[in-house]
């Protein structure tokens, strides 16, 4: 919403500088983006709140600096009343007959005016709406657009003449019609769009825009001034479906003052009497299945400071209330407010309380931290974040840097192996190159790694973060996976750091099935991290050290090279329960070199016992793998 | 006797001064103080004496022996500081360390680790959800049925429905943690504190503030008696651990369909130090913590009394945090990958 800080001061005295006024516009629930000085003006840019179609008006704004600044507020006043002329030609009003429904169309508030002179709006008005950004069409809409900006109640002038019949109904699109709007804008209207037709066309878009066969033109004579209440959901369901957006919809699908109908028809009225002539040539249309009265709310004292955790003063909050126009009434510890109808974000109690809360001013309020017990018991969906941090930490200890990427992916960047046609894909992305839920770490690592090749000779990175499964939506599921990428690292060298990220976190498995080699020199690995995190044993029990003293020796073993190392190993192991542990020494072709220890728990080891071992150990070797010992 | 003794010592004494290096230091006490060593083969030789002499003597031995230790060990540090000092002498120390090959942990896991810290500390516990979310929890649990004009302010990406059961619309990218607060709320009853760090999806355009993948920490607290100015209290601690406590905080009036009283928290832009730039659209200020009293509809949805308990929520615009907290004056420098970035953390 753009607010002039001249227009504001015709119904508001403001006696705040413009960086004053910023601020607690601010504050009050009016974000105040961006102030611009111009020759004469201060513009003000506020961002306003769905809740608030009321602020969606200069008055509105007007009447939020009153409350704060507790002012009151000059309304203009009316002169019309609306009472056809006595001067009309032949003493005859002009007929039209007018068919509408409460439900899709609450309110329907219209007079005629006949003798109008289209012409140029006048300066002030130019320059006001030039100001409110808004190109000047010609009086007759000028003065429209101008009042609803004034007042917030959207205003439609319709040419008398080209509506046929003298005939308007208000019904619901079927779906498929073809509408041209006062823009020259060809719409196919969606089913169930409220529109208004005349005995053979549709002339009007309710609440979104007019239509260009019922306009206002240089030789438009008559017209037809509709001021409606619109149902909020029916205008914001054509408005979406047709991404077509206008200041009069964005007020209707707010919520528009249902009781402002007939003082923003006076406005209009008057203000085309003076500048384009004409006469009221109608009675008062004002169709509506209800009253549109103020309302009642109450507020107990003791649930307001409850809630705010402060004592506002009685005084100061009957101050408040009133200068918020609410009328508050106090009987004992409860206050009766009234709404006015342009107010309708207020509700509930809650409603009245943040009322109180903003103009006493948020800033204003003491703190405190809050006093109830701490919760013990785990919360569902609980996340314990020490176990990320672990595992980042072992890898950044190894060299790894850590990367965050997006979770939308090209499908032109799909590695082999993975079909577009198998992942999630977003209906509406924001581009191509974000438009499938990843199912890997890999591919992002992968650009990662490339994107860094011209400053780095080493590059290992990884990423913690989710990737996304299901053919379709029915079989959805999301995971973390842990990913890392490395072009410096021999495959034993990952094997390594996921055997002490495995054994750290107390799961015993060989990883190497985690690992894939890309190319000769890039290596990478990915798990199922929230998996893997099922599987943790982190409860770590000391083992007393060893009383006596190990015999340690290193074994050289001639085999196939073909056979494996674990099984080696494992065969080794089995043979002794003095063995208490192996590890790979040196590997060369056929020749591998292991380091033995041999211990007993309970006693010193023997020479004897531990060349038995090694005996047995040999023979097993020999039998098993036709190994040879290497002197 | 005495005269022996003190022989030895002074011997012993000249030889460990004038030895260059550990090896003879090692003979010289073995000559003196091994076994068959001179001092020990002299205090054999006390037991020969008479009786009232050997105290004497005896206090005299076991002080030669002290001082030849003594020295001894003195010698051995000298000798060792003169070899560090003359290897040294061979190095430019004033070189570069190397230094050992450590990664570097992203600035976004750095800052929400201590986001976790600060929260724990105050008795909230982390939960982690799920970002394919239904829009049930997303909105309309939330207080925003379907309709309702604020869902423009959360732009959706939906998820292609095509071979499945859903309800075009039904499920999406959750465009906000605070879909977490019903999931958890109907679960248990309150007290309740609770964080929900993750990451969230808006159709949105890209630029140096907004980005269509964003991370937010999402909170709230549910008890019988929770008022609004704990949830200023409890930002300001917050943000003050996280941002120093210096920093400048003002809070503002906002809605949001599930909050009533409605809270925006603004800290003062550190990208251009309050000034106005771009990243804070040149005012000064950066919007960090949207926030408020949970809305009654909000409990009620879950079934709790919003007459007997209330409750606070915000959300810590994560992506942004850590952008001002290392003047970054881009939101997309978090998610590119260009080490020269990473190296900096």
């Amino acid at each position: 919403m753009i607010a002039p800080l001249s227009w504001l001061k015709e119904y508001v005295e403001i006696t705040l500088t413009s960086k004053e006024l910023r601020e607690k516009l601010t504050e009050v629930g009016l974000g105040c983006e961006k102030i611009t000085k111009t020759s004469d003006d201060t513009i003000f840019e506020l961002e306003i709140t769905p809740n608030r179609p009321d602020l969606l008006s200069i008055i509105g704004v007007a009447r939020e600096i009153a409350a704060m600044e507790n002012k009151s507020i000059r309304y203009p006043e009316p002169k019309t009343t609306l009472k056809p002329s006595s001067h009309l030609p032949g003493g005859k009003l002009l007929p039209l007959i007018i068919k509408t429904d409460p439900e899709i169309n609450p309110r329907f508030t219209g007079v005629i005016v006949s003798g109008i002179k289209i012409g140029e709006s006048p300066k002030w008005l130019k320059d006001k709406l030039s100001k409110m950004g808004q190109r000047s069409v010609n009086n007759i809409v000028d003065i429209t657009n101008f009042v609803m900006l004034e007042l917030g109640n959207p205003i439609h002038a319709f040419d008398y003449d080209k509506i046929e019949g003298n005939i308007m109904i208000v019904s619901q699109a079927k779906g498929g019609e073809r509408f041209e709007s006062v823009d020259e804008i060809v719409y196919r209207l969606p089913k169930g769009a409220v529109v208004i037709s005349d005995r053979e066309k549709i002339i009007d878009l309710c609440g979104i825009k007019g239509g260009k066969n019922s306009g206002t033109y240089n030789n438009t004579r008559n017209i037809f001034i509709r001021v409606p209440v619109e149902v909020p959901n029916l205008i914001r369901r054509t408005s979406v479906s047709l991404g077509l957006r206008s200041e009069a919809s964005s007020i209707f699908e707010r919520g528009v003052n249902a009781d402002g109908t007939i003082d923003a028809l006076k406005r209009c009225v008057d203000l085309i009497l003076e500048i384009a002539g004409g006469e009221v040539a109608s009675n008062l249309y004002d169709i509506k299945s209800q009253e549109f009265k103020p309302w009642k709310l109450k507020l107990r004292k003791e649930r307001l400071n409850q809630i705010l955790g402060i004592e506002i003063p009685v005084k100061r909050l009957m101050e408040i209330l009133s200068a918020l126009n609410l009328s508050p009434i106090l009987t004992r510890d409860v206050v009766e407010v009234t709404i006015p109808t342009y107010r309708n974000d207020l509700k509930i109690e809650e409603d009245l309380i943040e009322e109180v809360a903003r103009i006493y001013g948020y800033n204003n309020f003491s703190k405190t931290i809050p006093i109830g017990e701490i919760p013990t018991n785990q919360i569902p969906y609980f996340k314990d974040y020490r176990l990320d941090e672990k595992v980042k930490n072992i890898l950044k200890a190894c060299g790894f840097s850590e990367i965050y990427t997006y979770s939308l992916i090209a499908e032109k960047d799909l590695i082999e192996g993975i079909n577009s046609q198998n992942l999630l894909r977003v209906d509406n992305p924001v581009s191509r190159d974000f438009e499938y839920l990843r199912p890997t770490l890999k591919i992002n690592l992968l650009k990662a790694l490339s994107q860094n090749k011209s400053n780095f000779k080493k590059i290992n990175l990884f990423e913690l973060g989710k990737v996304y499964f299901g053919k379709n939506l029915d079989t959805a599921t999301e995971t973390y996976f842990l990913s890392g990428i490395s072009n410096s690292k021999s495959f034993l060298e990952i094997k390594g750091l996921l055997e002490k990220v495995f054994e750290d976190f107390g799961v015993k498995e060989d990883p190497a099935k985690y690992i894939e080699i890309l190319n000769s020199d890039v290596i990478c690995f990915e798990f199922d991290f929230s998996e893997f995190t099922k599987r943790i044993k982190l409860n770590k029990k000391f083992i007393p050290l060893p009383k006596y003293p190990p015999i340690v020796e290193d074994l050289s073993i001639v085999t196939r090279e073909d056979v494996k190392t674990a099984d080696i190993i494992a065969e080794m192991k089995s043979q002794s329960s003095l063995i208490y542990n192996i590890s790979l020494l040196d590997q060369y072709k056929n020749s591998r070199t292991f380091h033995i220890v041999y211990q007993h728990k309970e006693r010193n080891l023997t020479l004897e016992e531990v060349s038995k071992t090694r005996e047995k150990i040999l023979k097993s070797l020999r039998e098993k793998f036709q190994a040879s010992f290497k002197q | 006797m005495e005269e022996e003794l003190m022989q030895i010592k002074n011997s012993a004494v000249s030889m460990i001064i004038e030895a260059v290096d550990q090896k003879e230091l090692e003979e010289i006490k073995l000559q003196f103080l091994g076994r068959s060593g001179r001092l020990t083969l002299t205090l054999k030789e006390i037991t020969k004496l008479p009786k009232e002499k050997r105290p004497e003597i005896g206090i005299l031995a076991n002080d030669v022996k002290r001082v030849i230790e003594e020295t001894l060990e003195n010698q051995m540090s000298n000798l060792k500081s003169q070899k560090s000092h003359e290897i040294k002498k061979r190095i430019d120390t004033t070189a570069p360390g190397i230094k050992p090959n450590l990664g570097h942990l992203h600035p976004m896991t750095q800052v929400l680790y201590e986001v976790v810290e600060v929260f724990k500390s105050l008795g909230f516990q982390a939960a982690d959800g799920p970002e394919i979310e239904t829009d049930h929890y997303n909105f309309e649990a939330l207080n925003i049925p379907k309709d309702h004009p604020a869902r423009d302010t959360q732009q959706t990406l939906y998820l292609d429905t095509r071979n499945s059961k859903v309800t075009p619309g039904d499920i999406i990218l959750r465009t906000q943690t605070s879909a977490m607060q019903g999931r958890i709320m109907e679960k248990v009853k309150p007290p309740l504190r609770v964080i929900v760090p993750g990451k969230n999806f808006r159709y949105e355009q890209v630029d140096a503030s907004h980005g269509f993948e964003f991370w937010q920490v999402e909170g709230f607290l549910v008890d019988t008696n929770v008022r609004l100015t704990d949830l200023f209290g409890t930002i300001d601690y917050v943000l003050r651990k996280l941002m120093g406590k210096d920093v400048k905080l003002k809070f503002a009036t906002t809605n949001f369909p599930f909050v009533e009283p409605g809270v925006d928290t603004y800290i003062s832009c550190t990208v251009c130090g309050g000034r106005g730039c771009s990243f804070c659209k040149y005012s000064g200020w950066s919007e960090i913590m949207p926030a408020g009293m949970i809305h009654p509809n909000v409990l009620k949805a879950v079934g709790y009394n919003s007459q007997k308990v209330s409750g606070f929520a915000f959300a810590i615009g994560l992506s942004r945090l850590v952008t001002l907290r290392y003047q970054m004056d881009d939101l997309r420098l978090l998610t590119n990958p260009d080490m020269r970035i990473l190296e900096q953390f």
